[in-house]
């Protein structure tokens, strides 16, 4: 791979990407002029924000665009060059300050297209699903012979670790592959089983046991957290806050150890305001606010007299005389009014002095197995968290599902939702198959957002009208329905029920016939 | 092919309302069998009924 090379980089939207992917090899048709002439094949790279190089794509033929059937396009209008792309790869990101310009310098950002060179030692890193080893394989490919069901990837690996671990011969192996596939069978869902309702169920009925008053569990160290049922409900509603935000902040090794270097990271996060150091008093009488800073808040918080004349620079709306004098602060606005006075001094109350937004408390403490210093905080933040260098951002976690899914993604969403609802149901003592759970988790994120379960979001989505109809609000529903002339091709449960034919579930969905004599 | 417990729900089903309406019997049955449901999950276990399930894709 010459990377030396001159390669072309662009910006594009994912959705596009996807197309790529999807359809490689293909000819896209994009918006820009590729004026010299390059050495083929050559490497493109996709930026998606513009700051950094995130796929790459092979090309291996630029043309002048003309449109052809079967190519795809970049955007609607304007197309110039058609590029033959072999194949789309995942790259892990290159920020484009490593890409030179011909004339030496670095590239900043790509709003749209640019050329650009890489440097040649830096290595490029194709992300790759983790593919069977042969003895994996092997052992996937015999099972589907012997049994004619293909075991999970999960178990497979399994499979192959206890066979390591306890050094079993052909004979015993086989009898535990034996086992496997029969336990497997037994707990498969049968064709049409209605999985739905036995997830409601088994999860509705231990809900019961719950405590049902909001319910706040003085936790160890001086937190609250909601738990029980109102929680369970908070996770399964999607709520954008849920009303105790927590995050557990872990460090990376070399600070996690030391207690006072915690204590150190703690204070940086932990957010401090003017109205948690010092008090504000507004004087009418003198058109002054006069900020009495508590010196003995202020050690604790680790915040100086200055920080808290600096922050006041922070307040861009108003020009503002500020005064210090024997550890008072006195801040004067340029014109005398009742209105502006008052304000400024609610916006000073809740400046902020240091720390991450949203976090209003942070607590040092030993983890569960006292192995380390593990940061509690009250609040959650989590993109701004995970940005300090101090923290170990692979086991760092907050139940703030909807932030989970905006920072982290959807997948790290459903597995946020499974771990809370266990956790939650766990904690009082309840066990439930977390099957359940993953249906619930993925029915409200197989969309790409989190859904909230009921009216707002998955029951009031439903695709027919006389289900969502039966569940709540149903004039609206059949009105609009009227008014816009929706068809209801009757595939769901509700629908059938309606109009009286057996569900499409369970002995509904069978449909027999006659099959002759055997002879 | 392996039924699932709601086909053989169903064949079961069907074949004892036939017999109940006075189909022939299929097979000897032992001469105790009188329920219609009981000889229909008697003629199944024997594979003697004939009826099968369409099933949507395979």
């Amino acid at each position: 791979m010459k990377m030396t090379e001159l390669s072309l980089i662009w910006k594009d939207k994912l959705e596009n990407v996807d197309r790529l992917r999807m359809n490689a090899p293909v000819y896209y048709a994009v918006d820009f002029e590729i004026k010299k002439e390059l050495e083929l094949p050559v490497y493109g790279y996709i930026t998606l924000k513009g700051s950094e190089a995130n796929y790459r794509v092979k090309i291996t033929e630029i043309k002048k665009y003309e449109p052809m059937p079967g190519i795809i396009k970049k955007t609607t209008k304007k197309l110039q060059t058609l590029l033959k792309i072999e194949e789309v790869q995942d790259i892990a990101a290159i920020p484009l300050s490593e890409f030179r310009k011909e004339d030496g310098t670095y590239l900043k950002r790509v709003t749209k297209f640019s050329y650009g060179m890489i440097e040649e030692e830096k290595e490029i890193k194709i992300k790759k699903f983790r593919e069977f080893t042969p003895e994996e394989k092997e052992l996937d490919e015999n099972v589907r012979k012997k049994y004619g069901i293909a075991l999970p990837f999960s178990v497979i690996e399994k499979l192959v670790k206890v066979k390591e671990e306890l050094e079993l011969n052909k004979k015993e192996w086989d009898k535990v592959i034996d086992k496997v596939v029969e336990k497997y069978k037994k707990r498969r869902v049968d064709p049409y089983e209605a999985v739905g309702i036995v997830a409601a169920q088994s999860i509705g009925e231990p809900g019961t046991q719950m405590t049902l008053r909001t319910f706040h569990y003085a936790g160890v160290a001086e937190m609250n957290v909601t738990l029980g049922l109102p929680r369970l409900i908070e996770i399964v509603d999607a709520r954008s806050q849920p009303s105790t935000p927590t995050m557990e902040i872990y460090l990376k090794e070399g600070i996690r150890e030391d207690e006072e270097k915690v204590k150190e990271v703690a204070k940086k996060i932990e957010s401090t305001t003017i109205i948690d150091v010092a008090d504000v008093i507004t004087s009418v009488a003198d058109m002054s606010l006069t900020i009495v800073p508590d010196s003995k808040k202020m050690e604790g918080r680790g915040v100086k007299i200055e920080d808290i004349v600096d922050s006041l620079s922070k307040l861009k709306t108003y020009k503002l005389t500020v005064e210090l004098s024997e550890d008072r602060i006195k801040v004067r606005l340029p014109e005398a009014s009742y209105k502006k006075l008052y304000l400024l001094g609610e916006s000073i109350k809740t400046l902020t002095l240091r720390g991450i937004k949203g976090i209003s408390r942070a607590i040092v403490r030993k983890s569960r197995d006292s192995s380390e210093w593990v940061i509690y905080t009250q609040g959650s933040n989590l993109g701004d968290v995970l940005d300090l260098e101090e923290v170990d951002g692979k086991r760092t976690r907050t139940n703030n599902i909807i932030e989970i899914a905006e920072v982290l993604g959807i997948e790290a969403a459903r597995n946020a939702i499974i771990e809370e609802a266990i956790n939650t149901l766990e904690q009082q003592g309840l066990n439930v198959d977390v099957r359940h759970i993953m249906l619930v988790a993925d029915t409200m994120t197989y969309n790409g957002v989190v859904e909230a379960i009921g009216r707002h979001g998955i029951a009031g989505e439903k695709e027919s009208v006389l289900a969502r109809a039966a569940f709540e609000i149903t004039s609206k529903h059949l009105l609009t329905a009227g008014v816009l002339g929706e068809e209801d091709h009757l595939r769901g449960v509700a629908e059938n029920i309606i109009v009286g034919q057996p569900v499409t579930l369970g002995t509904g969905a069978v449909t027999l016939i006659y099959k002759g004599k055997k002879r | 092919m392996e039924y699932t417990r709601f086909e053989i729900a169903r064949i079961i089903g069907a074949r004892a309302l036939q017999i109940s309406m006075g189909a022939p019997i299929l097979i000897h049955v032992p001469e105790d069998l009188i329920d219609p449901l009981d000889i229909a999950m008697y003629e199944f276990k024997k594979g003697a009924i004939p009826i099968t399930v369409k099933r949507k894709a395979q």
